[in-house]
Order: C-alpha cells, then structure tokens, then sequence
C-alpha cells in the first residue's frame, strides 16, 4: 500500500477561503485529515481590549462577514447583561428578524455553494439569484447588504417602519415560494448519489466530538439555542429540526427545513411586533464577567466578556460553530472517504474560516 | 495592438486571494459572478489557477503568515497583470488596523494598482474596480499611463463673517461635494 | 434534474435577473450607507466627536487649520460619525466611493472668504 500525501490549500478553487488540508491518501481514501489554519488570523480578540466598547460591536461584525448578526448580537447582549441593563421589546425583537434574515441569506448560500461543489452549476446560479432578494430586503432595513450595523449596545440603531415590515413580509413570501421551486433537488438522483451516506457522524460521535448547530441536529441531536428563550424567541413558537441521517444529505436537509422555520419566525415577529423605544441608553461601568450564547446560522456562537470597571474591556474571547465542528469534520473524513468527497464533507459543516481564526 | 493583447482586454481572468479577509468581501466577489451581477458578460471569468490570470483580486489585510502565499501567487502571474485591492481591510487593514497580526493592506506586499474602497463594497463597485483596472492594463500595453495624483483633495467651504444672502446664490452653481468630485477624474 | 429543467425553461420567458449594471444604473436604497460625506462643513466646530467615535479611525480633525480629514479607504461606512455629530455636519451618502488608483485623503476645509463672492468652483 503506497501512501501519499496531498495538501489542500491554501489557496484552492473548491475552498472560498484559505485553509490547507492535509491528506493522507490510500488508493484514492482518505486515511487520515490534518487541518492546518492560521491563514486568517487577525488578533481580533486583543484589538477587543484596545478598542472602545463601542467600537467593538464594529469589530465583532468583521469576524465574519456571513453571520454578522449573531456575532454582533452575542457581543452586545453579553455587554448588556454587564452594565445590567435590557434592550427593549422593540429591539429585540428587530434583532430577531435581523438575526434569521442573517440564517436565510446563510443557509441559501451554502446550499449554492454546495451545488457548486458537487458541480451542479445551475443550482448555485439559481439559489444565489433568491438569496439576492433576501440581501435587498437587509439592504433596506439596515442601509447595508453584508454588514448590517443593527445592533447597539442597549438596543439597536434603526427603527423599522411598517412599510419596511411589510415589504418584508412581501420578501418572505418570495422567498418561500422560490424555495418551492427548487425543492425538488432534495430528491434529485445525483444530489443524493453525491450526499447519501458521505461524511458520517453517528449520534454518538457527535456527542463526544462536540458537534452543533445543523451538523449536531443531523445527527439527532436536539440542539438548538433559540429554544432558550433569548430576545424574541421566547414569545415565537418553534420546534427544534433534527433528523436523523447523520449524514451530508441530513445536514442539507436540516439547512433546507431551517429556512422554512426562519421565514416562519420572521412572519412570526412581524405580526407580533411591539411598539416602543429601540434603545436604552446607560453609562453604568462595564463590571464582571458574562457569558452570552447565541444560535447562529453553523451552531452555538459563544462570547465570555470580562471588564474590570475602566472603560475597556479586560478580555473578550470567542468561540464560533466552525471552531467546534472542525473536529467532528475530521472524525468524518477519516473514516475513508473518496478523495472527490472531501469537498462535499468539508462543505457539508459550513466552514467559515475567518471565524474560527478571527 | 495585438490579437493577444486585445483579447486580454475583452476576457480577463480573475484570480481571489482571500487574505484575511472577513468573508464579506468574498460573498460580494462571489455575488458579482451570479446572475444578478453576472460579470460573465463581460468576458470576466474566476479561475483558480494563478498561471491563467490577468486580474488579481486581494480581499483582506495581509498578515504574517499569508503574506509569502500572496507573493508567491503574484508571482506566479504572467505579466502584464494587474492588482486590485478589495474593501477597506484590502486596502489599508480597515477596522483591523490595530489588531497584531495585520500589517497593513495588500500593498505591503505587492503593488496594488487600483483600490475599491467600501466595507464590503457593493459589486457594482467591484465591476467598477475591474473596468478600472483593464483601463490601466490598456494603457500599460500602449505605453500610455500616467501616473496617478497621489495628494489630497480638497474641497473648500466658505465661511464669513456674514453669511451670503440666500438669493445671491440661487443661481448659482452648487458648491463641489466630495462626491461630485470623485477621485478617479483627476488620476 | 427534470425540477430543475422546469426553471431552466421558465427563466426562458421571465424578465431577466441580471442587473444590467454599467449600463443601468440602480439608484440607491433609501437610508442605504454609502460613502461618508461633510457635507455640511460650514457649520462644523471642529468638537472631535467623529474622529473619536469612528472604529477605524479614518477621521482626523484639524481644529487649528480647520480642516477634517477622511481616510476614504479606510472609512468603512457605519454611519457612526454621522450620529455623533452634534452640529449634522456628515451625512451619509447612498452611492460609494469610486475605486481609485492612488491612495488620496479627502480633505474639507473651512475656509474665510468674503461673503459676496460665490464659492469657489475648485
Ligand atoms: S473590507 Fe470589510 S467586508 Fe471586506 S474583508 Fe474587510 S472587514 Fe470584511
Ligand atoms: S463631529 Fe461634526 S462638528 Fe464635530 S468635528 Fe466632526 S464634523 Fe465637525
Ligand atoms: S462612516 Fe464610520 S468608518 Fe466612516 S468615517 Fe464615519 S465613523 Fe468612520
């Protein structure tokens, strides 16, 4: 048996961003994935402590530009528990809808890119087409497509007027019925062929490699931090996806039944939106230690904030989904995949790259 | 002009080299290839494969450990090639400018010919980007660029003692703005 | 694929997706953050507040010379100094910035000119 080594990366045409893989190949399977990163690291984590607070929810944005919702949200929820103050109903329930309009455009965008890498290329035309409609409708509430700068420390920066709500409504259908329109690729032959039975994680290797988000609910693993009740997810009625497939076709179909429960809680907030006030203002000292979690679109998205009382924050560290799912992905790959199937695998968690290295 | 050369104009090849970049400016770059966008129309095409590219697109600061991946690709690029820099981060670290691992933006590694700025930039300002940049390939081939101003601009505002009456200047012109004073009509 | 050969036909006869975009261009979303403007630079008083609030720091306010300064490449369009102003000097335009091929500052400047003479066209 010859064993060869291939590297991956880092810059490579299937990966958008750099990351290397190292394979060790046997005969065309993949015996064994080492990940090497490191391409994308900043230091965001130190520029937390030098910059202004303030300044930080801009920062936090810019760890990753696809879920720049949850990031910043988790930042400022986490800041607010404490000065000890609350944003209002209002806003919070804004950040609701910033916060699944953000896991829509995420979601569409993986399954295109998931097209692109089983080489299906009219899917991912077609899907980024929809998910254009979704980024005009943030376009029009936040003034930005990609980084939406909602959220502020106590509530948020825009108000939305009824006419935005409506024309989101007007979005959401859309949306809906051209996700009708392709749904049937979920039982196209080649998608399947391409997804049944790659990229494995039983249940219990989920559980013990500290899988999340769709990757752990694939796996039947009820998982999902929005039943915690925070901003407006307590008022919403939603069930955790979870199935039970433990493979790349599960994942997609988690990702395919999440967007129709997004669309749901946003039609959800949009009728049971509270007037108000956006924004608690508060200059109490900054003083502890607090932990805020947030589901975003790839899983659990984990901020520890700590100030010691001056105007600075002491440490903030962050822990993203991707940061968790690299090792359940390599479990995946080493169990003697196809060479071909390591894109597709490695596609299948929703790797963001920027994120985990921040 | 030749066949070769023109035929660079008409279909130049793009190579994206994520830096360190947060993703966002990689989704719009991504965005300008799908249909609402579609550079294809253009010619424009994404290519993995530094030996078949004209264009280089950088996104994100450069940090310690790419920045000998983003000489070695545009070295690895035939000439004449050209380097556009991407979003305020490509450009000069952006929001990143005191985080430790950030050196700058992509020109302190390699020579960037024309900056987008925006954080992501809309595509519209990418495709503008790119037009930009074949404009200076075209030059570059017929041996007619000029270099660029590289001084601020300045835009003045009036202030007196007394404030103008208002009448006086309903004719007149509107006074130049920043935006109706773009900076590529000088370069 | 016979779903998806469904919308390759239909997109044969449905108005096209493409934005046309040098050709056509789309006007702005309301509210949209474009690029960041003094617009207003006759009443600014040169307080500081901007050049303090920006995250990147591309704001330096001259307060001697009575100029504001924008890094233009470093701006990165949150509209931050635009709320902080006090005397709503900044406004944020819906269209960006050009690309440009050189790194250039845009400077605003209060200059002292002489009430009867319209402002000069620089
Ligand atoms: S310019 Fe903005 S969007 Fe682009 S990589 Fe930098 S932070 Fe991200
Ligand atoms: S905040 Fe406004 S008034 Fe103050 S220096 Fe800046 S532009 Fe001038
Ligand atoms: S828009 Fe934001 S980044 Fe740009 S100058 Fe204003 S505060 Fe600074």
């Amino acid at each position: 048996m010859v064993k060869s080594t291939i590297t991956f990366g880092p810059q490579h045409p299937v990966f958008p961003e750099p990351i290397q893989f190292i394979l060790k190949v046997v005969d065309e399977k993949v015996v064994l994935a080492e990940p090497q990163i490191g391409y994308v690291h900043r230091g965001i984590e130190k520029a937390f402590e030098l910059n202004d607070p303030k300044d930080n929810i801009f920062l936090a944005e810019r760890i990753c530009g696809i879920c720049p919702a949850p990031h910043t949200t988790a930042y400022v929820r986490g800041v607010e528990s404490l000065m000890g103050i609350e944003a209002p109903p209002r806003a919070k329930y804004i950040r609701t809808i910033m916060n699944e309009l953000n896991r829509i455009h995420s979601h569409i965008l993986w399954a295109g890119l998931l097209g692109d890498a089983i080489g299906f290329e009219s899917y991912f035309m077609q899907t980024w087409n929809y998910r254009e409609k979704v980024l005009d409708a943030i376009e029009k509430i936040s003034g930005h497509r990609v980084t939406y700068a909602m959220n502020a420390i106590g509530g948020v920066r825009r108000d939305m007027t009824n006419e935005q709500l409506r024309g989101l409504e007007k979005t959401m259908d859309y949306v809906e019925s051209s996700l009708e329109n392709i749904e049937d690729v979920m039982k196209d032959y080649t998608i399947k062929k391409r997804t049944q039975g790659i990229g494995i994680l039983t249940e219990e290797e989920a559980r013990r490699d500290g899988a999340v988000g769709p990757t752990a609910r694939a796996s039947g693993i009820s998982q999902d931090l929005r039943t915690s009740g925070y901003d407006a997810y307590g008022d919403l009625k939603f069930e955790p996806v979870v199935v039970n497939n433990c493979d790349s076709y599960g994942r997609f179909a988690v990702r395919w039944q999440e967007l129709k429960q997004s669309i749901d809680l946003i039609r959800q907030c949009i009728v049971k939106m509270p007037s108000g006030e956006i924004l608690t203002k508060s200059n109490n000292p900054m003083n502890g230690e607090a932990i805020s979690r947030v589901e975003a679109p790839r899983g659990e998205l984990f901020y520890y904030i700590k100030g010691n009382g001056s105007k600075k924050l002491e440490r903030v560290k962050v822990r993203t989904p991707t940061f968790a799912n690299i090792i359940p992905t390599v479990t995946m790959l080493s169990k003697g995949c196809q060479v071909a199937d390591v894109s597709v695998i490695v596609l299948s968690m929703d790797p963001c790259i920027s994120c985990t290295e921040r | 002009m030749g066949i070769v050369e023109k035929s660079r104009l008409k279909s130049p090849w793009i190579l994206h080299y994520d830096c360190s970049s947060c993703n966002g400016c990689d989704i719009e770059i991504l965005a300008c290839l799908t249909p609402y966008y579609d550079i294809e129309r253009f010619g424009i095409l994404s290519k993995g494969n530094p030996k078949h590219s004209d264009v280089l697109l950088v996104t994100g600061g450069v940090n310690h450990r790419n920045k000998t991946v983003l000489k070695n690709l545009y070295d690895q690029m035939p000439a004449p090639k050209v380097v556009i820099a991407i979003g305020a981060c490509g450009s000069t670290g952006g929001i990143f400018h005191n985080c430790y691992n950030i050196l700058g933006g992509a020109d302190k590694i390699v020579p960037v010919d024309v900056y987008v700025p925006g954080c992501p930039p809309r595509p519209e300002a990418i495709i503008d980007g790119v037009v930009k940049a074949l404009d200076k390939l075209k030059h570059l081939q017929n041996g007619t660029w000029k270099e660029p101003e590289t001084g601020p601009i300045v835009v003045e505002t009036a202030v007196g003692a007394k404030p103008a009456p208002a009448a006086k200047y309903a004719n007149a012109a509107p006074a130049p703005t920043l935006n109706s004073q773009p900076t590529n009509k000088e370069a | 694929m016979p779903g998806m050969l469904k919308i390759i036909f239909g997109n044969l006869f449905k108005k096209r997706a493409t934005r046309l975009y040098p050709f056509e261009k789309r006007a702005p979303f309301e509210n949209a953050r474009g690029s960041m403007d003094f617009a207003h630079m006759e009443n600014c008083i040169f307080c500081n507040l901007c050049a303090k609030n920006c995250p990147p720091k591309a704001i330096t306010v001259d307060r001697a010379n009575k100029r504001n300064a924008l890094d233009p490449l470093r701006c990165i369009q949150c509209g931050v100094c635009a709320e902080a102003c006090p005397k709503k000097v900044i406004e944020m335009r819906g269209q960006y910035n050009e690309p440009c091929y050189a790194k250039r500052t845009h400077v605003a400047a209060q200059v002292v000119k002489c009430a009867q003479t319209p402002p000069e066209q620089k």
